[in-house]
């Protein structure tokens, strides 16, 4: 500064304008860069608006400075495990709960003799980790809260509150409980546990609704089973079924196996190779509905028909197949319905036999003979007297329908 | 009875410092009279016998102990002798103070006889202000009530009828139905406790009498208690409701399983129905019943039900469920005003139902003679 004049008036405005000028032609020491003059702001601990991850006593001396003097080793655990929690406070503020955590940690580390504090650190760092997600460490924070504290009513929260999240219904009821003994009018309390015994009683009734749908839907399968095995028609599996749907059928298979009998078989079996997952089904007049294949070697086509009454016979099928239009690949047009021959091919070996078109599906399936194959019963549809029908059944042990 | 000479002699062998033998026969010979009802009435005038049972309960001598818990139970059970022995022998603050010791083991005993004691409305009023001089207060009795395991040696389950008679005053109905507390919310799984038919009991007998307070029926019914389903389910059955029926009970009467078994005794039936009935006094009541179902849940049960006096308790309830709603003004049924000649012509429809009912009862009873199935005995310690 300019020593001022001792004379009064003009003279002292004269130093005063000889000092300003001197500003317009001298720098100040230690003056900020007027290019980064905000990055260098952010250096002065005064002024920084977030504190850096780490403090590097080279970078930042004076930050580093103030950090000794606030972790100084002079001081009594207590104090310095109650800065700690400061600090944590603060960094739980800007919602940096990791290092919340950290600052916590390091407060519990400290071992100091006042309970109180303690309790509040691990209640501190609860919620901490409550806001992280990480329920369960956030929970046992709160039973180690609640130990040194038993009526801490925020340990007590936090904890209800970590077990609703768990869904350990049970428990939130147990810490609200505890809560409401010492603190009976707690709003939040009561509401917790209010919320707690909504969603078990919700979730026994979902248990209970799942269970007796099981029951019904056990019950409908082996309706199916015994339906199918009181007829006599033989089932086996070739392929591995496909898991299809949301009941797993390989459970069932080995329930399936204790009730119809049929060896390892159950209702695995009767998993149709067709990716559709198509299956015999008993409809309300309580016959069998199949899902039939229909193959045409001549032209590799094969139709599906995915229920196919067992009442029913081939000829009301093929006459509406057949019967309006041929179908596209029928080049020769000649798949009348009147020209066709319908065959099975026994399950194993080559020989085929001939099937009554009149004859209603139940009866071909109960043929001595005849084996249904991955659930879905399959059929070979020739053009009689035709020359690939020939030249197919030739080799081949062919049973006539007399 | 003793003359006055052999009276004075007996007192001096009840203290703590007389010699074994000598103190238990003396405490087995008032036992024995407590067991008479002249012997009770003989007791009441002799304030000095009931001080010294007293203070042999703390004899170091277990069965001089159960001797005279079982002479002030007996006694207990006489209303005559109540205020001998609350006022004058003041045995209140020393069984209440044993009750709260969770290590204490003949806590049942002291229940029983807080039970006997406040069934009748004076000696209840005098208990209730004790257990407040006392700071120990309805939150700390309902507390242990409600704590599993609080006693290792005692099951504590005639807190439950205590607490059933204690709402005979206004006070503990106030306190139970606290909004701001969590108090009736606590007792209401108890409706299904299976362990004891006398927790059961004293429960549902505390719910029907809080329900008499028809300004706290829209709050018992709402989500902050929810009071119904614990009503309804000791009377729902395993029988399989449709999925529409089933989709509009609560949640907890939803897809009841199969082994679902209703409540055995009769008349706890009888006081759920008798509180679900209260409940529909106000429309608000009548209609939220209404909505959530409970007809389809009585009209199963109505085919169960067998005992005479619960199915005509059923009947009022289903009639009230089904029924029109009544016309204007008379739509809070306890607020409205029956003129005399009626209410003489209910008195008599009442007095001849009961007179069939009983009829019906006896009838049924002779059936059932043979089979094994549990007779009720209209229990003692039971608010009326």
């Amino acid at each position: 500064m300019a020593s001022l004049g001792q004379q009064g008036g003009e003279d002292s405005d004269d130093g005063m304008d000889e000092f300003m000028e001197k500003f317009k032609t001298q720098k100040y020491k230690n003056a900020f860069n007027e290019s980064s003059w905000e990055e260098e702001f952010d250096k002065i601990p005064m002024f920084m608006k977030n504190a850096p991850e780490e403090v590097d006593p080279a970078t930042h001396p004076e930050l580093a400075c103030i950090q000794s003097i606030i972790h100084d080793d002079d001081r009594t655990p207590e104090e310095k495990a109650q800065s700690l929690k400061d600090e944590g406070n603060e960094f739980f503020k800007e919602k940096n709960y990791k290092r919340a955590i950290l600052s916590y940690s390091e407060g519990l580390k400290r071992n100091c003799a006042d309970a109180d504090l303690n309790a509040i650190l691990y209640t501190n760092r609860a919620a901490a980790h409550f806001h992280l997600g990480n329920m369960r460490s956030a929970l046992n924070d709160a039973v180690s809260a609640k130990k040194l504290k038993p009526n801490h009513l925020k340990a007590l929260l936090r904890g209800a509150q970590c077990c609703l999240e768990l869904r350990n219904y049970g428990d939130v009821l147990q810490w609200c409980d505890e809560g409401l003994h010492a603190h009976p009018t707690d709003k939040k309390l009561q509401e917790l546990r209010n919320t707690a015994n909504k969603k078990k009683r919700e979730a026994e009734r979902d248990a209970r609704k799942a269970k007796l749908k099981e029951k019904q839907q056990r019950g409908e399968k082996e309706a199916l089973l015994a339906a199918i095995k009181e007829r006599g028609v033989k089932l086996v599996r070739t392929t591995k079924p496909t898991r299809q749907g949301s009941d797993s059928e390989d459970e069932d298979g080995d329930e399936g196996r204790v009730t119809a009998g049929m060896a390892d078989m159950g209702l695995d079996g009767l998993v149709s190779q067709e990716a559709t997952g198509a299956r015999v089904f008993l409809d309300d007049s309580g016959a069998l509905n199949w899902p039939v294949l229909f193959l045409y070697p001549e032209h590799c086509q094969t139709d599906f028909i995915s229920a196919f009454c067992e009442t029913s016979n081939f000829l009301d099928h093929l006459a509406v197949m057949f019967g309006e239009e041929l179908p596209p690949w029928d080049t020769d047009r000649k798949y009348l319905p009147q020209n066709l021959q319908v065959f099975f091919e026994e399950f194993r070996g080559e020989q085929l036999h001939q099937v009554d078109v009149s004859a209603p599906l139940s009866t071909i399936l109960q043929h001595s003979r005849y084996t249904v194959k991955d659930g879905s019963p399959c059929f070979i549809i020739l053009v009689a007297g035709s020359s690939y029908s020939k030249q197919f059944l030739s080799g081949k042990k062919v049973y006539w329908l007399k | 009875m003793l003359n006055d000479s052999e009276a004075k002699e007996l007192l001096t062998f009840l203290t703590l410092e007389m010699r074994a033998d000598v103190k238990s026969q003396a405490t087995e010979y008032i036992l024995g009279l407590t067991a008479s009802r002249d012997g009770c009435r003989y007791l009441r005038t002799k304030t000095d016998f009931l001080k010294a049972l007293l203070t042999l309960t703390a004899d170091k001598s277990v069965a001089i102990v159960k001797d005279c818990y079982h002479a002030l139970i007996n006694l207990s059970a006489d209303e005559t002798l109540h205020q001998a022995l609350v006022k004058e022998a003041d045995i209140l603050p020393t069984i209440l103070r044993s009750l709260l010791d969770p290590e204490y083991m003949l806590s049942d005993r002291i229940c029983t006889i807080l039970t006997n004691l406040s069934r009748h409305e004076k000696t209840c009023k005098e208990l209730f202000q004790v257990l407040q001089e006392q700071d120990i207060g309805l939150a700390k009795i309902v507390e242990i009530f409600c704590t599993e395991g609080y006693n290792k040696a005692a099951s504590l389950h005639y807190l439950g009828p205590l607490l059933s008679n204690l709402t005979q005053l206004p006070e503990t109905r106030q306190f139970i139905l606290d909004k701001d507390r969590c108090v009736v919310q606590r007792l209401l799984p108890y409706t299904q406790y299976e362990e004891s038919v006398v927790r059961r009991g004293g429960v549902v007998g505390t719910l029907r009498n809080c329900c008499f307070d028809y300004v706290y029926h829209e709050w018992l019914l709402s989500d902050a208690v929810d009071i119904l389903p614990f009503l309804l389910l000791p009377l729902a059955g395993p029988e399989e409701l449709s999925e529409e029926e089933n989709e509009g009970l609560p949640v907890d009467l939803q897809y009841l399983p199969e082994d679902k078994r209703r409540e055995e005794d009769p008349d706890i039936r009888k006081m759920l129905i008798e509180t679900l009935l209260l409940l529909t006094a106000t429309k608000r009541g009548r209609q939220i019943l209404k909505n959530k179902n409970v007809y389809p849940i009585m009209r199963e049960f109505h085919k169960w039900e067998k005992d005479p006096h619960v199915i005509a308790a059923c009947e009022k309830l289903v009639q009230v469920l089904i029924g029109d709603e009544p016309e204007g003004g008379m739509e809070n049924l306890m607020e409205v005003d029956i003129p005399e000649d009626v209410q003489q012509k209910l008195k008599d429809l009442d007095a001849k139902e009961q007179e069939q009912l009983e009829k019906e009862q006896q009838e049924l009873l002779k059936a059932e003679a043979d089979n094994d199935r549990p007779k009720s005995q209209p229990s003692e310690e039971l608010q009326r």
